[in-house]
C-alpha cells in the first residue's frame, strides 16, 4: 500500500484531473447576435410580406389594412396615452390573478402530489381542467359574480391554477427518489423536507409550470375582457379588442392583437426565461440555453 | 446505577448498535421474499465493521433498518449513536446547492447557528481535502469529489447542537462501487484518514472482499436470500492476505450453494 504522501499526491492529482470542464460561451454580442437576429429577421419578412399581399389589393381594405396603418394606430394609442390605461387595465388584472393562482395552486399541488388520496380524488380533474378552455367559464363566471372584476379574476384563476398545480405534481413527480431519503438521513421533519428538499428539488417542473400557468392567466383574461364588458369593467386590453370589432375598425383590431401578443412574449422573455436558464444552468441542466 | 455515573460512561460501556434475531420480508402470502433471517449484529463506538456478500444477500436492507428508512418484520435494532448518517452508492447531493451548502443542509437542519455551520463547513471541507471547491456545485465535480462531499455531509449529519455524549455512526452502503479502481483506492484511504480523526463507528456494505479486508476491523459475511450471519473475521491480527484468500472462498463457496436451485 503506498504511503499517505503518495496518496494525498495521486487524490490531488485526480482532482485536478477529473472535473468535468466547464464550457465558456463566447463573447456577450455573439449570444446577442445568437438570440435576437433570427426572430427580428422573421419579423421583417412577416411585414415584408404583409405590405407586399396589402399592396397586391387582393383583400379589401377593411379586411387587410397596410401595415403602417395599424402602425399609425398604434402611434396614436402612444400619443394619445390611452395605452397606459388599457395596458394598466390588464396586465394589472392579469398579474394578479397570476400572484393568486400561484397563493392556491402551490399548497394545492403539494398535497396533490404528496396525499394519496388527494390524488386519486382530484388529480384527474385537475389534468382534465388544464384542457378545458378557461372561456367556457365566462358564461357561468358572469351569471355568477355579474359584469365585475370578481368575474374576470374567476376566469383568470380557472386557468392558471390547474397548469401551476400540475407543473408542481410533475416536478415532485421527477425528483429522484434517493433526495427525499437522504432528506430524511439527514434529520429533515416533513416540513423542513418540504422545504429544503421537495420544493427546490421540484423547482424546475414548477417553473415550467408557473410559466404556462402565466400563459393560461393572460389567454383567459384576453377571453374574459373580450366576451363580458361593461363601463364597470374598465377599457383592458380584450375591451379594445372588442371595440374595433364592433365598429368593424380592422386597423384597431390588429393593433390590439398585436399588443396581447406583445404582452404575452414580453413577461416571458423577461421574467421566466431569465429566471428559468438561471435555475437550470446552476443545477448543471444546461440543454436549455442553446 | 448511581447518579455520579455520567452518560458518557454509560455509552462508552454499551454498543453502538446492536441488531438481535433481525429478520425482513418483503411483500406478503405466495410473494413474500425474505431478505433478511435473524441476524444478531454488534458494532462497539468506534469500530469500522464492514458487511460482505453477493447480490441478494440484503446487505442494504440491513443498512436501511439501521438507518431507519424501513422497519424489520421481527427482532430488535437497538442504537446508543445519534441519529445515523447514511451515505449512498450515488452522491446524491442536492443539485441545487453548491458542495459548501450541501454540507451546511443537515447542520441547519439540526439547528445550527449561522457562525457555527460557517465554521463546521469550512472545517469538513478541509477534512476531506476539497477546501477550495466550497463554491462548486455538484455536476462541476468529479465523482471521487461528488463522494467525498458526500461523505463531509454525513459527518456533519452526525453533529448535535447541544454536543452530546452520544457516539457518532455512519452507514455506508457500496459509496466506492460506481468510481473507477484508482479514484476507488484514494478514497478508501481517505476514508480511513476521515475515520482515524473523527471516532464514529462505521458499518460499510460492499460486495468487494479486498475493500472489506483494508477498511474493516471486523469482517461479516452474509449469505443470500435470505441474508444471514454466515461467519466473521478480524482482520486486527491477521495477515490480510491469507484473510482476504479465506473470505473469498468462503464467499465463493456461498454463491455455489445457489447455483442447483
Amino acid at each position: 500500500m503506498p504511503d499517505a504522501e503518495v496518496q494525498d499526491r495521486v487524490g490531488a492529482g485526480l482532482d485536478a484531473l477529473d472535473p468535468p470542464t466547464t464550457r465558456t460561451d463566447g463573447p456577450r454580442w455573439r449570444g446577442f447576435a445568437r438570440g435576437f437576429l433570427p426572430p427580428i429577421g422573421a419579423l421583417v419578412v412577416f411585414i415584408v410580406v404583409w405590405q407586399v399581399l396589402w399592396a397586391a389589393a387582393i383583400w379589401p381594405e377593411y379586411q387587410l389594412p397596410a401595415p403602417l396603418t395599424v402602425w399609425s394606430r398604434l402611434a396614436d394609442l402612444f400619443s394619445s396615452g390611452q395605452i397606459v390605461e388599457v395596458l394598466w387595465t390588464s396586465v394589472s388584472r392579469a398579474v394578479l390573478g397570476f400572484l393568486a393562482g400561484v397563493v392556491i395552486a402551490t399548497p394545492l399541488g403539494l398535497l396533490v402530489a404528496k396525499v394519496r388520496v388527494v390524488r386519486a380524488a382530484i388529480g384527474p380533474l385537475l389534468s382534465g381542467l388544464q384542457s378545458l378552455p378557461s372561456v367556457a367559464w365566462v358564461p357561468a363566471a358572469v351569471l355568477w359574480f355579474g359584469l365585475k372584476d370578481a368575474s374576470i379574476y374567476f376566469v383568470v384563476l380557472m386557468g392558471s391554477v390547474p397548469s401551476i398545480a400540475n407543473g408542481l405534481v410533475s416536478g415532485i413527480d421527477q425528483i429522484p427518489p434517493i433526495l427525499p431519503r437522504v432528506g430524511k438521513t439527514l434529520g429533515a421533519s416533513q416540513l423542513s423536507a418540504a422545504r429544503h428538499i421537495l420544493l427546490p428539488a421540484a423547482l424546475p417542473g414548477y417553473l415550467a409550470g408557473l410559466k404556462q400557468g402565466w400563459a393560461f392567466s393572460w389567454r383567459s383574461l384576453m377571453a374574459a375582457e373580450l366576451i363580458a364588458h361593461s363601463p364597470d369593467l374598465g377599457l383592458g386590453l380584450g375591451a379594445y379588442l372588442n371595440q374595433g370589432s364592433s365598429y368593424n375598425d380592422m386597423p384597431t383590431v390588429m393593433a390590439a392583437i398585436f399588443l396581447i401578443l406583445l404582452v404575452g412574449v414580453g413577461i416571458e422573455l423577461l421574467v421566466f426565461r431569465p429566471v428559468e436558464k438561471a435555475v437550470l444552468r446552476a443545477r448543471g441542466l444546461t440543454g436549455a440555453t442553446a | 446505577m448511581t447518579a455520579t455515573l455520567s452518560s458518557s460512561e454509560q455509552v462508552q460501556s454499551a454498543t453502538a448498535v446492536e441488531l438481535t434475531g433481525v429478520g425482513k420480508i418483503f411483500g406478503r402470502g405466495q410473494q413474500a421474499v425474505a431478505a433478511l433471517d435473524g441476524v444478531d449484529l454488534s458494532v462497539a463506538p468506534g469500530e469500522f465493521v464492514c458487511l460482505l456478500g453477493a447480490s441478494g444477500c440484503g446487505k442494504s436492507t440491513l443498512l436501511n433498518l439501521v438507518a431507519g428508512l424501513d422497519a424489520p418484520t421481527v427482532g430488535r435494532i437497538t442504537l446508543n449513536t445519534s441519529r445515523p448518517a447514511v451515505m449512498f452508492q450515488e452522491s446524491a447531493l442536492m443539485p441545487w446547492l453548491t458542495a459548501g451548502r450541501n454540507i451546511e443542509l443537515p447542520l441547519r437542519l439540526a439547528g445550527f447557528g449561522r457562525a457555527d455551520r460557517q465554521a463546521k463547513v469550512a472545517e469538513l471541507l478541509d477534512l476531506v481535502r476539497l477546501g477550495g471547491s466550497a463554491n462548486k456545485r455538484p455536476h462541476e465535480l468529479s465523482g471521487g469529489m461528488r463522494q467525498r462531499v458526500a461523505l463531509a455531509r454525513s459527518l456533519a449529519a452526525t453533529q448535535r447542537v447541544k454536543g452530546s455524549d452520544e457516539p457518532a455512526l455512519l452507514l455506508m452502503d457500496e459509496p466506492f462501487a460506481a468510481l473507477d479502481a484508482i479514484t476507488r483506492d484514494v478514497l478508501q484511504g481517505e476514508l480511513l484518514r476521515v475515520y482515524e480523526r473523527t471516532a464514529t463507528a462505521v458499518l460499510f456494505v460492499t460486495h468487494d472482499v479486498r475493500e472489506a479486508v483494508r477498511l474493516g476491523q471486523r469482517v461479516v459475511l452474509l449469505s443470500s436470500r435470505p441474508g444471514r450471519v454466515v461467519q466473521e473475521w478480524s482482520t486486527q491480527d491477521n495477515d490480510g492476505e491469507d484473510v482476504t484468500a479465506e473470505i473469498t472462498a468462503r464467499l465463493r463457496e456461498v454463491i455455489s450453494t445457489h447455483a442447483g436451485r
